[in-house]
């Protein structure tokens, strides 16, 4: 008969959870006696009336308490508990033997086999009841620690996984600093071996490291002690001696009376180099923002100016066209015939004035920024100077044999611009340099020379040369400096020309007399190289 | 009305403006001779040559403001610094004046600035009108101040 009884109701089972106990006896009647008398113990009770069957239980089951008839036949109950002390799974059940003869030498066999105890029957019900609760107990007792003891490896064995997960180095150091734990991320961020670690004050990694204000310190309220402190920025020190930017956060727990500091270290250095460029970029921006409003109301000024010279310059001519014709209609027969020819030739040549103005009025308007719609470089490109000063030796053939005038040119170079900007500036300044010709025959020397950020282009002249007075003002609009032909457009054509090239123009009075025109065309930096 | 003739010191590059300028005189019946100087190198060039008093000095100086190698102001600048010319009146004559050059020919000794008409006979009757009153005036200035030495 081996049955497994469940001798009490469930509910009880809630307030004290059952603990399992074995009855072995080969006597029917004594197995229902023991089990009548352990039923008020409310535990689970499992029978058996046989060694092996008592074998197989403890492969299946860990119980409180075995109660072992000594003499059974087949294998006895020394045997049985032999066999049973063998097991790893049940080396330490009690077992309490139940004999009916008092022999020392059973006593001694079965203490060594390892029984707790020897109950004589006949078994006092009080007697067993008594000593099984002991049993009970202590088996209950042992399985909450063991729980406890599961609970808290569970416990550590996460948190050491969450630590070694971690992005961070995560170091944890006692109240003075000393290095109680460190994940692997440590080892690797700062190149120790981590055993090496351990014991080490933190500051030997972080020199400016200070531990987290605890309660009893008073350093002002610290109403989060247990939490967290404020990020902060420092510098670290690596096993070779290098240096890189960490960006820390501390926190510090109560360990019944013992602080403990837990530090998150996170290497910095790339969100240290992403801050200086978001730094420098913005640096950059602000500067093109200061440079294009320069620019801005250096052309608001120059149209400003251009806008009162046009309308100035444009105004005289029509002034007069009209108030001469007028004269001339209304005089009549007064007038003698020179008058009205003169007249007539007056309006004709200050029509001819307006016309000439206009015109230079264009051109001025087409290479300044003034007119400018497009992108400055979409029609930019490498231009041949020397085929530039080809094409304008050509378009002023005609000045140059009247004036029997000599061009020399050196090797120029090829720059970044527009051609048609470039024929339009070195074919003014040829031309200027014929036509204010003295009693020499003109002699016009071309040459450019690279510095270190530009290359500087000059036309220099034998001319009758400029009064360094007139430097600035010859590159106005409707300049000019006699009172003959000419819009005075060519020079502020010159200087709007160079100024979309990026440069500047100048001229000097050389001592030996005439005069040097020069101007500067910008290097292309080398962004702008890789760009095109 | 004066029949002596005044003598007309004019900064003027436009020879029609100095034509007109001459009609403008005769319809007033003011003889005159006038004295051209067509940039303002020219006029300023000869304004500092009557400082060393052998040039008798002009009746009234007329300045247009824009002109070849410079402008107006700088010849009333350099007009302002010869004594000489200090009771001679000066006037600018333009097509048109930016606010603040007006102020600061003004500032330099212009009595006045006469903006060029663009009608003939509006150019007749202002710049006419205002030359001769010029002339009056400086006149009747030169009256009062001589008269205590004539007594």
């Amino acid at each position: 008969m081996n049955v497994a009884v469940t001798a009490f109701e469930e509910n009880n089972s809630t307030q004290h959870e059952r603990v399992k106990l074995l009855l072995v006896d080969d006597d029917p009647s004594n197995l229902i006696a023991l089990q009548a008398t352990l039923e008020p113990l409310e535990q689970e009770l499992m029978l058996a009336d046989k060694g092996e069957d008592a074998l197989r239980y403890c492969l299946d089951h860990q119980f409180a308490a075995i109660l072992l008839d000594v003499r059974m036949p087949g294998m006895d109950g020394f045997e049985t508990a032999a066999l049973i002390r063998s097991r790893k799974s049940s080396r330490h059940t009690p077992i309490l033997f139940l004999t009916a003869y008092r022999s020392d030498e059973q006593l001694f066999r079965g203490y060594d086999l390892g029984a707790v105890d020897f109950l004589f029957k006949p078994i006092l019900p009080e007697i067993l009841q008594s000593k099984v609760a002991v049993f009970v107990d202590m088996h209950r007792n042992e399985r909450l620690l063991h729980r406890q003891t599961e609970r808290v490896a569970v416990a550590e064995r996460r948190f050491r996984a969450v630590l070694e997960s971690a992005p961070d180095a995560m170091v944890i150091t006692n109240e003075t600093g000393i290095i109680e734990l460190a994940n692997s991320r440590t080892d690797t961020m700062f190149g120790h071996v981590r055993e090496s670690l351990i014991g080490r004050d933190l500051r030997t990694l972080i020199p400016e490291w200070q531990p987290a204000t605890t309660p009893e310190a008073g350093n002002g309220p610290v109403s989060n002690w247990s939490g967290t402190a404020p990020e902060s920025r420092l510098t670290a020190l690596r096993h070779d001696g290098t240096c890189f930017p960490v960006q820390i956060t501390r926190s510090i727990f109560d360990t019944s009376g013992k602080y403990l500091f837990t530090t998150a270290i996170r290497d910095a250095t790339e969100q240290v180099q992403a801050e200086a460029r978001i730094q420098r970029v913005n640096a950059e921006l602000e500067k093109r923002v200061a440079e294009r409003t320069a620019e801005l109301s250096y052309s608001n000024e120059a149209l400003r100016q251009f806008a009162w010279a046009a309308s100035h310059d444009l105004q005289e001519p029509v002034r007069t066209v009209l108030a001469f014709s007028q004269w001339l209609s209304t005089t009549g027969e007064t007038a003698s015939t020179k008058d009205r020819k003169r007249m007539l030739l007056t309006i004709q040549s200050h029509a001819a004035r307006l016309h000439e103005l206009l015109g230079g009025l264009r051109q001025y308007i087409h290479v300044s920024e003034l007119g400018v719609t497009a992108p400055r470089e979409a029609s930019w490109t490498l231009v041949d100077c020397n085929a530039v000063l080809r094409q304008v030796t050509a378009n002023l053939q005609d000045l140059i044999d009247e004036n029997q005038a000599v061009i020399e040119r050196d090797r120029l170079p090829f720059i970044y611009g527009n051609d048609i900007l470039l024929v339009q500036l070195f074919q003014n300044l040829v031309a200027n340099a014929i036509k204010y010709r003295s009693a020499s025959s003109p002699v016009v020397r071309i040459s450019g020379n690279a510095t270190d950020s530009a290359w500087v282009f000059s036309v220099q002249d034998n001319g009758i040369g400029i009064d360094p007075k007139y430097h600035e003002y010859i590159f106005g609009v409707f300049r000019r400096l006699d009172r003959g032909g000419g819009a005075g457009m060519g020079l502020a054509i010159c200087k709007a020309v160079t100024e979309r090239l990026g440069g500047k123009i100048w001229v000097e009075s050389p001592p030996e007399g005439g005069s040097i025109f020069r101007f500067s065309v910008p290097l292309r930096t080398e962004a702008e190289e890789q760009e095109a | 009305m004066t029949t002596e003739s005044v003598r007309l010191f004019v900064a003027e590059d436009n020879p029609a403006d100095v034509w007109l300028i001459e009609e403008a005189l005769n319809r007033h019946s003011i003889s005159f001779a006038i004295e051209n100087y067509a940039t303002a190198a020219e006029a300023i060039n000869a304004v500092v040559q009557y400082q060393d008093g052998t040039l008798p000095v002009p009746d009234l100086i007329l300045v247009d403001y824009n002109l070849p190698t410079g402008h107006g102001g700088e010849i009333l600048a350099a007009a302002a610094t010869v004594a000489r010319l200090a009771d001679v009146p000066k006037a600018v004559l333009t097509s048109y004046l930016q606010p603040r050059e007006h102020k600061a020919a003004l500032d330099l000794g212009a009595k006045c600035v006469i903006t060029k008409p663009a009608q003939l006979e509006e150019f007749m009757s202002e710049v006419g009108g205002k030359i001769a009153e010029l002339l009056r005036a400086r006149d009747a200035e030169s009256i009062a101040t001589e008269q205590p030495s004539r007594g």
